[in-house]
């Protein structure tokens, strides 16, 4: 059996943990390689408790982008979502965002409607129409004491 | 009566007395190694660069160490694949077993463990050696050859932590992940889809981040106190020769692993 | 004489309470080999360990050219440091390392040089030293010996213009120490670095000083040539160099020269004003450099012993005895006549005949004939201490005989 040197096994350790590294940031920390995939595009909500940054962004249920981060609007008191959109999929200009629970007590994440428009979103684009999130515990406390309107 | 309470104050001055002697000295044994370290570590980037000796280290450290992590790493997952089945599927939510191994993994046990391990097979040695060249006045030797010792021994090894900590953390992640697949989807039956997806959906980039940047202090406050304890054998009260080396190697790795402990719940408090 | 190159001027050291150095001044030239010598645990390290800078003196200067080392600043100190060599009294070799690596260690770190010239300069000190077939071996896996010859080419390798040796020759055989000391006084011509010797190995560190230092009791009470050392009557620095006449006369039961030659000046002393009358007698073994030569060292210094032991049951308490020469051994009547030395010549040719070391069938391969002669002197004040010992050698006559009838003509 040929013996390899100390480099040559120094080498294949590191070569090893390097792969480990690159499938840990990259495929598990989705890392950006290579400039950007993506597009950033902005909405606001009235509220989005439960919302966190990296949440998915879907359409029809697939994943198309992430949440970047949230931020408070300290004139209007709204919070400010900036998202990041895989460039090959286009949002239209009246696309409509809403925040969304995935089951009962799931994670939150943003779903976004296409719209008709001709006009789309570029990069910095503002999504207008959006949906607040469902505040599950108000829904339920209003049907337990009766004041849900018929 | 009064007698009682001056015997009393006297004690307690005496208490606060101890108290403060054993402060000063922490602090002082603080900073002498807050400068041992600045020393080593700075001496990594003097010219010529000493690529054979952090190769060497890099071996010893990390190549050596590849076996044990990797077994270690594919048994806590194994371990996280079984506790995480059985606690999850209580709530019906075996899908989520995938993120549960893989966060604890990346953000607590990987870095930890792999300090503890390395701490464990190479922090003892890097001790031992280093305190047998003192006592055999190797590292005199070296003096008197216009060798800077701390250049020669130590920043090589803190070097070489730097670089293998990180790599054999991320080993054992994904080792760890590896395990739990095992236990989780071939042994229990989780749908091998949803493990790997619930596995992307949940980590984010800032755990990674914060796993390595654990592991990355790990690698500089071992390799530092396991090199310190050793250069500074002679030094040691009530232990010379052999004995004073045994003394080090323990109080390296004990003082070491208690750090590594200490230091993570602080990093986590600071990361989260 | 010229600047010292390395002057100690009032050093003193101390490791808490245990003092070493009390304001020790010590000149070393540029170009010599100065030897320190002294007993164990002297501070013999210690006092080269404060040349290296690996000690700092608690008081006092050292000098180097003149200049106080205190005031190097630090590229005149890593200079001065560059051109030294230690050789630690443990050897201090890198147990991780090969012999090879050892070597070159100091070339390999220090110089820019190809690693073509630096494996060329090791290979010629490892065939110097004779370490070719260990080279690629561990310091551990080869003996004390080797590992001292190993630690020895280290230093030398850098061929450095000062080189302290921490006893280089201990624990070596007698063979190879020569060929140590050889080497070293070999090069020291050849190259002229200047040397600081530590060791136990009198008198052979005499032949390659120039300079010796002896230190004792925190002191340097003697430090001249080897010539001045021997020409010295200081007792401690006579202990020094007839260390091993000294471990001989113990298991004799002998008493020291100083001692005896004390004892005889007063009774000369004491004599001459009339106060007492003392005799005194030589023993000479004729002729022990002949006996060295022919059958041995050992055989010569078993005659001798036997001499002595014998003499020695014949002596008082009051009467002593001591080694003058190296087959010489001078005895000293205290207020007797010289009646009481012819009766103890007497008794000690009978015995002399009776012993076995004076039997021609012990010496089966070699034989050489030899006698033992006495002579005996009157202590009576006319005379001084080298007149009384010259006319009692003048008086001397054979009282035994060893003949090698038979066995000669084997040889």
């Amino acid at each position: 059996m040929k013996k390899y040197s100390q480099e040559t096994i120094v080498g294949i350790f590191v070569l090893i943990g390097i792969l480990c590294v690159g499938y840990l940031t990259i495929k598990l920390g989705k890392m950006e390689l290579l400039g950007s995939d993506y597009y950033h595009i902005s909405a606001t909500f009235d509220n989005v408790a439960g919302l966190k940054p990296d949440s998915s962004v879907q359409m029809a249920g697939v994943e198309i982008g992430r949440v970047q981060s949230i931020s408070l609007n300290t004139k209007d008191y709204v919070a400010v979502v900036k998202m990041k959109i895989k460039k090959k999929v286009p949002i239209q200009e009246d696309a409509i965002a809403s925040v969304k629970t995935s089951g009962l007590i799931g994670d939150k994440y943003i779903s976004i409607q296409p719209g008709g428009s001709e006009e789309l979103l570029g990069d910095g684009g503002v999504i207008t129409d959006t949906e607040s999130a469902i505040d599950i515990e108000s829904l339920i406390s209003k049907y337990v004491f009766g004041s849900v309107k018929k | 009566m009064n007698q009682e309470t001056a015997a009393g104050s006297g004690s307690f001055v005496n208490f606060l007395n101890l108290l403060g002697q054993f402060t000063l000295k922490l602090i002082g044994e603080l900073g002498a190694v807050a400068i041992f370290f600045v020393h080593g570590f700075s001496l990594i980037f003097s010219y010529p660069f000493q690529f054979g000796k952090v190769v060497q280290q890099v071996y010893f450290i990390g190549v050596k160490s590849f076996l044990i992590i990797s077994l270690i790493g594919l048994f806590t997952g194994m371990v996280l694949g079984l506790q995480g089945y059985y606690t999850l599927v209580k709530f019906g939510s075996e899908g989520m077993l995938g993120a549960a191994v893989a966060l604890s993994l990346i953000r607590e046990l990987g870095p930890v463990l792999t300090a503890l391990m390395i701490i464990g097979r190479a922090g003892s040695s890097i001790a031992a050696e280093i305190g047998i060249m003192r006592i055999s006045e190797q590292i005199d030797a070296l003096d008197t050859m216009d060798i800077n010792p701390m250049r020669f021994l130590v920043s090589p090894r803190i070097a070489a932590s730097v670089i293998t900590f990180p790599l054999l953390t991320a080993l054992f992640d994904v080792i760890g992940i590896i395990g739990g697949y095992l236990t989780g989807v071939l042994l229990l039956g989780v749908n091998s889809g949803i493990f790997f997806n619930r596995i992307y959906d949940s980590v984010v980039a800032k755990d990674i981040n914060g796993g390595f940047i654990k592991s990355l202090v790990f690698a500089l406050i071992v390799s530092t106190i396991c090199c310190y304890q050793g250069y500074f054998t002679h030094m040691r009260p009530g232990g010379f020769g052999a004995k004073g080396v045994s003394l080090s190697t323990t109080s390296a790795v004990v003082i070491s692993c208690v750090l590594v402990l200490v230091l993570d719940y602080v990093l986590t408090s600071f990361l989260l | 004489m010229a600047q010292p190159f390395i002057e100690f001027k009032d050093v003193s050291k101390s490791f808490g309470s245990l003092h070493v150095l009390d304001r020790v001044n010590l000149k070393i030239y540029s170009g010599e080999i100065t030897s320190i010598i002294g007993k164990s645990g002297v501070g013999k390290s210690v006092l080269l360990k404060h040349i290296i800078g690996l000690l700092k003196p608690d008081a006092g200067q050292i000098l180097i050219n003149g200049k106080p080392l205190s005031e190097f600043t630090r590229s005149e100190w890593r200079d001065f440091k560059r051109s030294l060599s230690y050789m630690f009294q443990s050897n201090a070799l890198f147990d991780s390392l090969t012999v090879f690596e050892n070597i070159a260690l100091p070339l390999v770190e220090r110089t820019n040089l190809p690693s073509g010239q630096i494996s060329e300069k090791v290979d010629f000190r490892i065939q110097q030293f004779e370490l070719l077939e260990v080279q690629d071996r561990y310091p551990s896996q080869i003996s004390g010996g080797m590992q001292k010859r190993v630690a020895l080419a280290r230093a030398l390798v850098t061929e450095p213009a000062m080189i302290l040796f921490d006893e280089p020759t201990t624990g070596l055989d007698p063979l190879r120490k020569n060929a140590v000391l050889n080497m070293i006084a070999h090069y020291q011509h050849e190259i002229g670095f200047t040397g600081v010797m530590v060791s136990h190995d009198i008198p052979d560190v005499f032949f390659i000083s120039n300079r010796v230092a002896i230190i004792e009791n925190r002191k340097i009470p003697f430090q001249g040539t080897p010539l001045e050392l021997e020409q010295s009557d200081d007792e401690i620095v006579w202990q020094f160099i007839h260390g091993h006449e000294v471990l001989q006369d113990q298991l004799t039961g002998l008493n020291s020269k100083p001692e005896v030659e004390k004892l005889l000046s007063s009774l000369i002393s004491s004599a001459s004003s009339g106060d007492s009358v003392s005799a005194a007698a030589l023993f000479t073994i004729d002729d022990i450099d002949k006996i060295k030569e022919g059958v041995g060292y050992i055989a010569s210094q078993r005659i001798f012993q036997c001499l002595a032991m014998i003499l020695k049951g014949l002596l008082d308490a009051k009467e002593y005895a001591a080694r003058l020469g190296s087959g010489e051994i001078l005895a000293v009547f205290p207020d007797s006549q010289l009646d009481r030395a012819e009766e103890v010549i007497r008794c000690l040719s009978e015995r002399c005949s009776m012993e076995e070391l004076m039997d021609p069938a012990k010496y089966k391969k070699v034989c050489i004939d030899f006698a033992i002669k006495a002579g005996t002197v009157e202590v009576d004040g006319s005379m001084d201490l080298t007149a009384l010992i010259a006319r009692a050698r003048e008086k001397q006559k054979v009282i035994a005989k060893m003949e090698c009838k038979g066995v000669a003509d084997r040889k």
